[in-house]
């Protein structure tokens, strides 16, 4: 693919961002992340209160990308085949059964959001982590693929009760895990509050160009981006530090306020994650119009590719939020480039 | 009645008979024995110029042996005019106080005498203070009482105005040194502008110098500085070169610094804020170098050289000083 259909796709990457902020305000960060994601073909979870925004931001990416749009809430009593299908009795008084959100748009199933999933059973967790890894579905004697889904799920980490903490194994599967906050804004929180545009989901979404992307095509395009954009030498031995570094901190002089360092970290990161790092970031390099990736391509990444992946002594999970932002920032501020 | 008052006189004739009986004068006493009373007195420096009014102060210093002992009554009394000859000789004792400390084997008196000048003339006049006479009583016998001689200091009684044509050197009194130009203002001139000079000529070393002997001069840029001197020009020189400025720069920063956190850099370290536009040019030189061969950086054909200046002048800023501008550091 030459240099200008990288320039033409990258273009209409930039156009969908512009799309979206225009509906979602105060949020480019996690929109950059979301178009990284997309186009390094990478799951997400979504960390974040309720009524924040999420669901609007990832109907506005689907209407912009094309596909399917699925959408299922986590329950503590959803099994893993309400996924799949669900029985009624029809007008004629028979049993009938119907596609399910995974089966329901068929192959052209681009998003899928998994609204709470820690308010479902670790059965529906099993499904879906295998859907996420294989993108595929073994059901009604049959299999069903869905080459062009990205599954985006949510989770509230204030709220304890009747939940399943999602195990690290699964966590691992999402390239990233990525923060919604109310944006601090106070014009911002003022036109969210005041303007009426803001109060029909709807009509808000309908204003996002629709199609800008054609999601069918983004697989094949991941793929030559992540082979366009070089990692030289340096770059990969920084890398490689930085996954030491998630391992054992404390060799690179990284400490965290109030924490036993050697106490802290059970598992750092995996190398799946740093392999999604890397993808995350070569895509980030060529958003920004690089050829090759740069630590701050890294740097841009990092944290929502590496955070949700650190396993740490259950003594410290309670306060995880906080001290692995601390931790990632100290190991990105200790080791060097080159 | 006239009973009564007889016998209070005579009550009052027998109890002051004891101390008149003890009225002694000084100097008929016996002079105390050699080695029982050292002296020591301070002095005033100047011993001329005094005239009517002045205060002059003497400070003596007198330890006493056992088993003599000063009888403290027989200290000067404020106010007695001294005289000389049976003559009054305009010298007053205008304050008196004493202090005491006593030992086993001797005591020690700290005696302060303030005398006031109540004389002049129209010349210059010899005058003294003192001599003063004290008692002394030996406490193993009460029969032998001696006395000590505190000597008298020779001054010169000046006149206040200068009466008639003087040749100076004809009345310059002995007492006096000669007379001597003040040179304290030239001495401090001289003394700060060598010290001008010598702050100067270690802020023009401090510039110029290459090795660490002051605070602040062995920074890391000063060391990257000279190592880049020495580094091959080619390219893996210049990965070498940016190497080292990378790590200077890490080091100043006490963390890793990357294009992106440049201005928290600046922020923490605002001496390198002259530096700012340059920072971001050896990052585009870093980047070309170090991660992306096709990108490229703005930093002239000879980026080793660029190098060089740049450290030079961020180690210039390391040291608290104003860097030079580009074009200065090249000598254009």
């Amino acid at each position: 693919m030459s240099d200008r259909q990288l320039a033409d796709w990258r273009n209409h990457a930039l156009n969908l961002e512009s799309e979206v902020n225009k509906v979602v305000v105060g949020q480019q960060t996690p929109i950059r992340l979301i178009t990284t994601s997309i186009f390094a073909r990478g799951h997400v979870l979504l960390e974040g209160d309720v009524g924040v925004g999420k669901t609007t931001l990832l109907r506005a990416f689907t209407r912009g990308i094309g596909g399917g749009y699925q959408r299922i809430e986590g329950t503590i009593d959803l099994m893993p085949n309400d996924l799949v299908y669900h029985t009624y009795l029809g007008e004629d008084g028979k049993p009938h059964v119907s596609a399910g959100p995974l089966l329901m748009s068929g192959e052209n199933l681009s998003v899928f959001f998994f609204n709470e999933i820690n308010r479902a059973r670790p059965q529906v967790h099993s499904l879906l982590l295998r859907v996420m890894a294989e993108r595929s579905l073994s059901a009604f004697n049959s299999e069903h693929y869905f080459p062009h889904m990205i599954v985006f799920a949510d989770r509230n980490q204030v709220e304890k009760e009747e939940t399943f903490e999602i195990p690290s194994a699964a966590r691992d599967r999402f390239m990233m895990e990525i923060p919604i906050v109310v944006p601090n804004d106070d014009a911002i929180m003022e036109a969210l509050v005041f303007d009426t545009k803001f109060h029909n989901v709807d009509a808000l979404v309908n204003t996002v160009q629709a199609d800008v992307l054609q999601f069918d095509q983004l697989n094949a395009f991941s793929g030559v981006v992540q082979s366009s954009v070089e990692a030289s030498e340096t770059l990969k031995k920084y890398a490689l530090n930085l996954w030491k570094a998630t391992k054992s901190p404390l060799d690179y002089g990284v400490k965290v306020s109030g924490v036993d360092m050697n106490r802290l970290v059970l598992s750092g990161a995996s190398p799946r994650g740093m392999s999604m790092m890397l993808r995350a970031a070569r895509v980030n390099a060529w958003l920004n119009e690089r050829t090759a990736v740069l630590p701050e391509d890294i740097h841009a990444v990092f944290h929502s590719t590496v955070a949700h992946r650190l396993v740490f002594s259950p003594v410290y999970e309670m306060r995880r939020t906080e001290i692995a932002r601390e931790m990632l920032a100290g190991i990105i501020n200790a080791v060097a480039a080159p | 009645m006239k009973k009564l008052i007889r016998l209070v006189y005579i009550a009052l004739l027998v109890n002051l008979a004891p101390q008149t009986a003890f009225a002694i004068d000084s100097q008929n006493l016996p002079d105390v024995p050699d080695g029982i009373v050292s002296i020591s007195t301070i002095d005033p420096v100047r011993l001329v110029g005094y005239t009517v009014g002045d205060i002059i102060e003497r400070e003596v210093t007198l330890t006493i042996k056992a088993p003599y002992k000063l009888i403290e009554t027989s200290l000067p009394i404020t106010g007695y005019e001294k005289r000389y000859k049976g003559q009054v000789i305009g010298i007053e004792l205008k304050s008196v106080s004493h202090t005491k400390k006593e030992n086993k084997n001797s005591s020690t008196f700290n005696i302060k005498l303030a005398y006031q000048i109540f004389t002049n003339n129209v010349v210059a006049k010899n005058a003294a203070l003192g001599p003063e006479y004290l008692n002394l009583i030996n406490t193993k016998n009460s029969q032998d009482l001696v006395k000590y001689r505190i000597p008298s200091l020779d001054i010169a009684i000046s006149p206040i105005a200068i009466f008639g044509q003087v040749k100076i050197e004809n009345n310059m009194s002995p007492l006096r040194g000669p007379l001597l130009l003040s040179n304290v203002k030239e001495n401090k001139a001289l003394k700060i502008s060598i010290g001008f000079l010598a702050i100067s000529l270690l802020g023009l070393l401090y510039i110029l110098g290459q090795h660490a002997w002051l605070p602040r001069m062995g920074g890391t840029f000063a060391k990257t500085y000279r190592a880049l001197g020495k580094l091959p020009a080619t390219h893996e020189g210049l990965k070498q070169a940016v190497s080292k400025v990378h790590a200077s720069l890490n080091s100043s920063a006490n963390m890793s610094v990357f294009s992106n956190n440049v201005t928290l850099f600046i922020a923490q370290k605002p001496n390198f804020a002259p530096m700012a536009d340059e920072i971001k040019l050896f990052f585009s030189l870093s980047r070309q170098v170090y991660f992306e061969p096709n990108s490229a950086h703005q930093v002239g054909n000879n980026p080793q050289q660029w190098l060089k200046s740049f450290a030079r002048r961020c180690r210039d800023c390391e040291r608290g000083l104003t860097p030079e501008t580009p074009n200065q550091a090249s000598g254009k």
